[in-house]
């Protein structure tokens, strides 16, 4: 599955792009933090693997490994144009990798995200330099923590659907993947608020 | 069909079960002055054929049989199958399925295995039938319910641990709901460890050990019964799986004295050893007669009408999983009978024929749920389940 490729329909991504204007899309994607956090364990992998993981995966200069990528519905969304991806990167190699851009058939436009405090409020902005997947390590795109957003959906995305995505990195892989498309039911007060008051 | 061979692979089981709660990807070390190493538990989802079908029973296991929905097509069921093979991997290796709403509930090294089949009526859809998967017909002593029969796919969870099994078929049969609904659940227990640890084969509800007649995983004899080796070339290292709920009568079983029980089965309780030998696995010894010259494994036992010896060699792989059914005061016992073959036609459905028609247990036990599916191969780091059906 592994190719390589030059050309994205996506925009460069660059430091100064800063907030997009997009924290007024936020809804989509922070469930609570508190409520995200936990999807993000199972972080390991330190120096004292790398050896072995090295020799175990290749010779030479291993690439990511991308495993539990998925895509939440867009169905039932106020706004079905734009969702994101959510995946775990592994690097089993011993120098640093970053995922550089995304691209989808289905998606007019794909970035990198991260979720970030800007005075006083979380915003989700484009990632300055792409998302690092540290020499034998994991990297956890997750809700409520960087992502890959998908924006300008031809159609709504419902779940059983399967999207493309093609991923860039830094080490010159690149990599087609088919992602399916799942609920997220944590996020759906965002859809829908409830009319019970939250607890205070 | 994204990036593998997982983590597991690269760190091992103690990286995927580490637990740093940090975002993006925090580095945790590895813990070298960790006191003890737990056993590992964990069951690769890998291999030539789906792990948990030569695999010892486990402890808790639960079984759902979903209905296609109308609208599902092989294009569909390439996609379900395509999501469960990811959702199979990572509840292996005790991560949270994609999406997990409860990401917490799943652990590792719990053992947790996930075996999918496809019932008769998907190959409709597909082609490339296996020869003899069929529904099996009725026996003159089943008291089938529609509520525990047939299904268009099966998914078994295992695992050391019901909560984890409970969790891994709520994210399983969620995933699944764009293509299928549920038709019937059964959840099941079984001890398959001694006091002493070591394995053993167990005891079903009567009290009798059961599945001693099994052939022995790894054996030739093993292979050639339960893995399909022709037929259509998908299903090459695939099996069949009967699934039959079988309600037991234990008020009346408990009335019969222990000879009663023991000339019913051919075995004695206390050792699951046949009445003509002293250990479980001794041969049966079909001719013996005692000193009145009646027959001391009986006509009628059921150790008997199963064994190879008297159905032209055809064998199966006998698995089980006892049930309770509680209704208010009342509770139903039984056994989730589970068979593997490599061809349902012509390996099971004569030994059922022949038990249906004299084995002394009819007058204790009645079927009363009836399924069968094809058991894909299993598949590996790069691939999906069923992918050379439904590709």
């Amino acid at each position: 599955m592994i190719r390589d490729t030059a050309g994205t329909a996506c925009r460069r991504n660059s430091p100064d792009v800063g907030d997009v204007g997009l924290s007024v899309k936020l809804t989509l994607l922070t469930a609570a933090l508190a409520v995200a956090l936990p999807v993000l364990l199972s972080s390991c992998g330190s120096s004292d693997s790398a050896g072995p993981a090295t020799t175990q995966a290749a010779a030479s200069t291993p690439s990511i490994l991308i495993e539990d990528a998925w895509v939440r519905a867009t169905v039932g969304a106020k706004d079905t144009t734009m969702t994101a991806a959510f995946m775990s990167l592994t690097n089993p190699g011993d120098a640093d990798i970053r995922l550089t851009s995304a691209t989808s058939p289905l998606a007019g436009m794909v970035q990198l995200h991260e979720m970030a405090m800007k005075d006083g409020t979380m915003v989700m902005r484009e990632k300055p330099g792409g998302v690092n997947v540290p020499a034998a390590s994991h990297t956890h795109l997750s809700p409520g923590g960087d992502h890959v957003m998908l924006m300008g959906l031809e159609q709504p995305l419902k779940p059983g659907d399967e999207v493309p995505l093609t991923l860039e990195f830094s080490d010159g892989t690149s990599r087609d993947l088919t992602v399916p498309v799942k609920v997220f039911t944590e996020e759906e007060e965002h859809y829908h608020p409830s009319e019970t008051p939250a607890a205070k | 069909m994204t990036g593998r061979p997982s983590r597991r692979q690269l760190f091992g089981v103690a990286g995927a079960a580490a637990v740093g709660a940090a975002a993006g990807g925090a580095i945790v070390a590895v813990d070298n002055e960790a006191p003890q190493q737990p056993p590992v538990r964990a069951i690769s989802p890998y291999g030539e054929h789906q792990p948990a079908i030569a695999g010892p029973t486990p402890e808790h296991a639960e079984l759902v049989a979903l209905n296609l929905l109308p609208e599902t097509d092989k294009a569909a069921l390439g996609r379900l199958m395509r999501l469960w093979s990811d959702d199979i991997v990572a509840l292996a290796d005790g991560r949270p399925a994609p999406g997990d709403s409860t990401p917490e509930l799943a652990v590792a090294n719990v053992a947790l295995t996930t075996t999918v089949g496809l019932g008769p009526r998907v190959f409709e859809l597909t082609g490339h039938k296996p020869p003899g998967l069929d529904d099996l017909p009725v026996m003159r002593h089943d008291r089938l319910e529609p509520a525990w029969s047939g299904g268009d796919l099966l998914v078994m969870v295992g695992a050391d641990d019901a909560v984890s099994v409970v969790h891994a078929v709520r994210r399983l049969v969620a995933d699944a709901k764009p293509f299928a609904t549920p038709l019937w659940r059964q959840t099941g227990f079984w001890n398959s460890t001694g006091a002493d640890g070591r394995p053993v084969t167990g005891r079903n509800l009567f009290g009798q050990v059961d599945g001693t007649g099994n052939p022995a995983v790894g054996t030739p004899d093993f292979d050639h019964t339960v893995w399909s080796s022709d037929g259509p070339e998908w299903f090459r290292r695939g099996t069949t799986l009967v699934v039959r709920r079988i309600r037991m009568n234990l008020d009346a079983w408990d009335e019969l004295t222990r000879s009663e029980q023991e000339r019913a089965v051919g075995r004695t309780l206390s050792t699951g050893a046949p009445l003509t030998g002293s250990a479980e696995h001794d041969e049966l010894d079909l001719q013996a007669r005692d000193a009145d010259g009646r027959l001391v494994i009986a006509e009628n036992s059921h150790a008997r009408l199963s064994h190879h010896s008297v159905n032209d060699g055809r064998r199966i792989f006998r698995k089980g999983l006892n049930y309770v059914q509680d209704n208010g005061p009342t509770r139903e016992s039984g056994l989730i009978f589970l068979s593997h073959q490599a061809d349902v036609a012509g390996q099971f459905l004569p030994l059922l024929a022949r038990l249906d028609a004299a084995d002394a247990l009819n007058d204790w036990t009645t079927t009363i749920g009836s399924a069968v599916f094809a058991l894909p191969p299993g598949f590996q780091a790069d691939s999906w389940l069923a992918h050379e059906l439904l590709s």
